[in-house]
This record gives C-alpha cells, structure tokens and sequence, in this order.
C-alpha cells in the first residue's frame, strides 16, 4: 500500500479527499503532505476528507487528521471530515476522541454544501 | 473317543444361567453398541478411558484404538483443564455417586459442542469404586435454537427500549424512559448511530422527559453519546430538561455548556427545524 | 468459530501493525462479535501493536479464542523485550482524563475491552493482556 490509495480530486475550489479502508501508517502520514501540496497547487477553499470506508480509527490517524486540518486552516482552508461509520464513532468516542474542532458531516454531499455555504458555527444556543 | 459324562441336573440349571447371563451380557453389549444418540463409555478410577461405543466415536471423532487408555480431560477445553474440572467431576461423583453437567466439550479435531454428561460412579457389592460410567448426548442443536431465540428476543427489546422514530426528513427522535446504565448507553450509542447514519439525520432529538433521575454516571453517558453523534457530523438536542433535572445537573457540576438543550420535545423540535432552515407555516386558504 | 483457534503476529515493521489488525479483525468476526465490538477490538489492538512497533523494538501480538461458562471471547497478547513500563498503574491512567482529544493509546485500549492486565519489567519487557467477552 503507498500514498497513491489516497485519491485527491479537485472539485471546483474544494479538494476531495479519499481515505482507503485500512491504511497502514506510511499511508496516513503520506495523507498530510498530498493535502498540503494539493491546497497550495489548487489554491483550495477547503478539504472534504472522505473516510466512509475507513474501518478503524485509531489515535494515530486521529493524531495526523487533527494536524493535517490544523495545517489546512492556517493555509486558509476548512476541513471538514465526512462519512464517518456508527462503529468507527462509538469507539473513537469511548478512547477519548473528539478531534476537538474539526467539523464532521454525515455524508460527501452534505460536507460538500457545507464548505460551499457560509461557516456555520458548531455552537448554537 | 468323547468322554462321556452324565450331566447332572445342578450343573445344567448352572450353565442355562450361565448362558442367559452371557445372552444378556451380549446384548448389553449390543446395546451399548447401537444406540447412537448416547456416547456411553467407562472411565477407570483415574478417568483413563476404558471402553468406547460407536456414538462416542461419532460425536467425539476418536476411534477406540485411539483413546482407551488417555484421560478423559481430553474431551474438555483447555481452560477447564487448568481450573481442575475434570476431576472435581470425579470427585463429586465419587463422592455422590453421580454428577451431571451441561457445557462445552472438545473432539478430536479441536472443534467444541455443547454436550449434557452424566458421571456415575460404578461401586462394587462391597461399595468400592470400581469404576465410572460416563454418558454424554451432544446438545448443539439445541443450543443453536435457544441461542438463536435469545438473540431475536435481545433485538426486540433493544428496539423497545431504545426506539430511534424518524420524526421528519433529517430529525431522528429517541424518547428515552428510564434511568441510563453502562449498558443501555451502549445500546442507545449503538442504535442512534446506527440510524442517524441510515436516515441520513443531521439532527437528533434527545428527549429525557421520561428519565426520572439524573446522577453523575447517566449524565456522562448522555455526553458521550452526544461527543460521538457530533463525531459522526450530526447534532444533538437534548430536551424535556425539567426543572429537577436542571438542579440536578448544575448541582453536581455538570457541564453541558457544549450541548444545545430545551425544555420541552416541542422547543427542541422548534431549534431543529431552525437549524435546517426548514419553517412551519399554516396552509394558504383559497 | 472453534474456540480452541489460535495464532500470533510478529510486529517488526510497520506493516505489520495492518496485519495484526486485519488479523485481530477476522479473529473477533469469527468468534461472533457484532460489528461495534469488533471495532473496539480492532482499534485496541491497533494501538497496541503501534506501540509494540514504535516504543518497544518490535514484539509478538498473540490472539486466542476463549470460554467460560458457555460465553465465548478472544484474548489477545502483546509482548515485547523492551524497556518496560516504571508504573504500570500511571501508563493506564496518564493522559485520559486530560486528554487533548485525540485519544489516548493505552488507556484509550482499556476502554475498549473488558479486562487488560499489564506485566512489565524495567529493562527486560512488557506483557499486555487484553480480555473481551460476546454479551451472552
């Protein structure tokens, strides 16, 4: 498995990016350095990372998304993570994973009209 | 040249006895032989295997040959080995002149059936331990039933208990009764999930009017349970906070700042449909 | 699954710690767990084979089916020849309740499973062992 599992496309100003199911680590550190190239090729507004078929989660990945998104915003861009599976999400919640403020979207589409339309902000009250 | 001897009438009804004895002896063997169903054989004082019947080589997978003269311990799994079952089995059969027991089993080939087995100990006319009859029926079948019974009665209730109703395009509702323990949280992780994923639900309806009490334990299910619907890109609103909750809840240092509540079901549906831009309005009249 | 299943993983290099979950993965399916538990146990051992990879030099993942009283489970072993663990007690602790979000290795695995037992030895290596149990 290499970095090319990582598929980036680019959809007008927005960067598509899909996560194999079960990447080894080289490949989730190679995730972060194929976002980053791309954000500054492309000038893109922002990142839908796209891990619907990602079957573990564990604090590694958790640890270079968090990173990656934190590198993304500080190039001008929003990241927003999408397609998260019910089994992924119990478990990540119970080791104690939030990724903080990173924003999550049910589904490619929904991420998709998320970063096309204004910021909303995860706080509503 | 024969001898001939004239038989006494003592010694014919002594050897017409004999004969009926070995008849029945035979056809105890026979028996023993035939049915299938039972796998009957005799252990020796130690639990060394003695004898072997058809069934035993069927349902267990050793051919006598193979087994007279090892250990019944072979028949079990390796952690009841070590924890000494086998011969606290002996033991209490020895002891109470029989022991039964219902669980796993192991053949030859390492597979494992659920088995009922009867340990009797076999005493001679002077009440000493000759040896044990042991007899073992495999009940997988059975088993498999109950097990599949068990499973489907688990799924009713778990949908009973935690019902996820799909209120309106994108608004999943979970009317919560009853206090929250580490294993109804599992469930109602598991479920809501579960369907905010297959609805496609950016928004759930957390209502806790039917939740009587609140500690400390229930409300940190509930925050986790929220953490992983928001992880999943979803929304909850956790409403029907009456005012005893909302004591409770400051009191004990509760923080849910990070969580949009309500008051009332309608309140939080009223937040919902505002959060999808979606608005209620009365029918245009002709 | 038959229970009596066993096997092991060497965690030397990187791509191992894939096969220990793909591993782990077909292990767990097989002795029945749903979908969730699986995962649990998967991401567990993910972890812990990670920090077999990147704090120990390298060490064995050991997985087997078990059973008592007719629930069926799998327990896993994570052995190394590392530096051991000072206070086993801290490592399972350190960091959950302070945690930055991202989760926690060790005491992130402990929530995962059922039971997890540490041996470790300054200077001469460290045992993990994990438990779960299908709710029976």
């Amino acid at each position: 498995m290499n970095a090319d599992s990582i598929s980036v496309i680019k959809v007008r100003d927005i960067l598509m990016v899909t996560m194999p199911p079960d990447p080894d680590d080289p490949t989730v550190s190679a995730l972060q350095d194929k976002v980053l190239s791309a954000m500054e090729r492309y000038e893109a507004k922002g990142v839908v990372l796209d891990i619907s078929s990602v079957e573990t989660l564990d604090s590694f990945f958790a640890r270079t998304v968090s990173e990656t998104a934190q590198m993304v915003t500080l190039m001008g861009g929003r990241t927003i993570i999408a397609g998260m599976r019910p089994a992924v999400a119990v478990t990540a919640t119970e080791i104690g994973l939030t990724l903080g403020n990173i924003e999550t979207a049910l589904s490619v589409d929904r991420a998709l009209d998320m970063v096309t339309s204004k910021p909303r902000s995860k706080k509503l009250q | 040249m024969k001898t001939q001897m004239r038989p006494n009438s003592g010694q014919k009804q002594k050897s017409a006895a004999a004969k009926e004895i070995t008849q029945n002896s035979d056809l105890l063997q026979l028996l023993v032989d035939s049915i299938k169903d039972y796998a009957i054989i005799l252990l020796d004082t130690d639990g060394n295997v003695l004898t072997w019947n058809s069934a035993a080589e069927r349902l267990k997978g050793w051919k006598a040959e193979e087994i007279i003269g090892q250990n019944f311990a072979r028949f079990y799994p390796v952690e009841d080995v070590e924890k000494g079952k086998t011969k606290m089995e002996l033991k209490v059969a020895s002891e109470e002149g029989r022991f039964e027991d219902e669980g796993w089993r192991v053949r030859k080939d390492g597979s494992r059936f659920w088995a009922n087995v009867v340990i009797t100990a076999l005493r001679d006319k002077n009440g000493e331990l000759r040896a044990f009859g042991k007899v073992t029926r495999d009940l997988t079948d059975r088993r498999q039933n109950e097990e599949k019974i068990k499973k489907q009665a688990q799924e009713i209730l778990e949908m009973a208990t935690v019902p996820v109703v799909q209120v309106w395009e994108g608004i999943v509702l979970v009317p919560l009764i009853g206090t929250l323990d580490s294993q109804r949280t599992q469930q109602l992780m598991e479920r809501l999930l579960h369907r905010v994923t297959e609805t496609g639900s950016p928004i759930a309806l957390l209502d806790i009017t039917g939740v009587p009490t609140i500690d400390t334990q229930t409300a940190q299910h509930l925050i986790e349970t929220i953490s992983a619907v928001r992880l999943l890109g979803a929304e909850v609103i956790l409403t029907g906070v009456r005012p005893v909750i909302a004591q409770t809840l400051v009191h004990l240092g509760i923080d849910l700042t990070n969580v949009i509540t309500r008051s009332s079901l309608t309140a939080g549906l009223r937040m919902a449909l505002t959060i999808l831009k979606l608005d209620v309005a009365p029918l245009k009249t002709l | 699954m038959n229970a009596a299943a066993q096997g092991e993983v060497q965690i030397q290099t990187e791509s191992d710690i894939v096969i220990a979950r793909r591993t782990v993965r077909e292990a767990a399916a097989q002795t029945g767990f749903n979908l969730t538990d699986v995962t649990r146990i998967v991401t567990a051992s993910s972890e812990l084979a990670r920090n077999l990879f990147k704090y120990a030099g390298g060490g064995v993942m050991r997985w087997r089916g078990i059973e008592d009283k007719g629930c069926l489970g799998i327990e896993l072993q994570f052995i190394d020849q590392g530096p051991g663990i000072p206070d086993t007690g801290l490592a399972l602790q350190e960091g959950y309740s302070t945690g930055d979000g991202l989760g926690m290795g060790l005491p992130g695995a402990k929530r995962l499973v059922d039971e997890l037992e540490i041996q470790s030895v300054v200077g001469k290596g460290t045992k993990i062992t994990l438990k779960k149990w299908r709710k029976s």
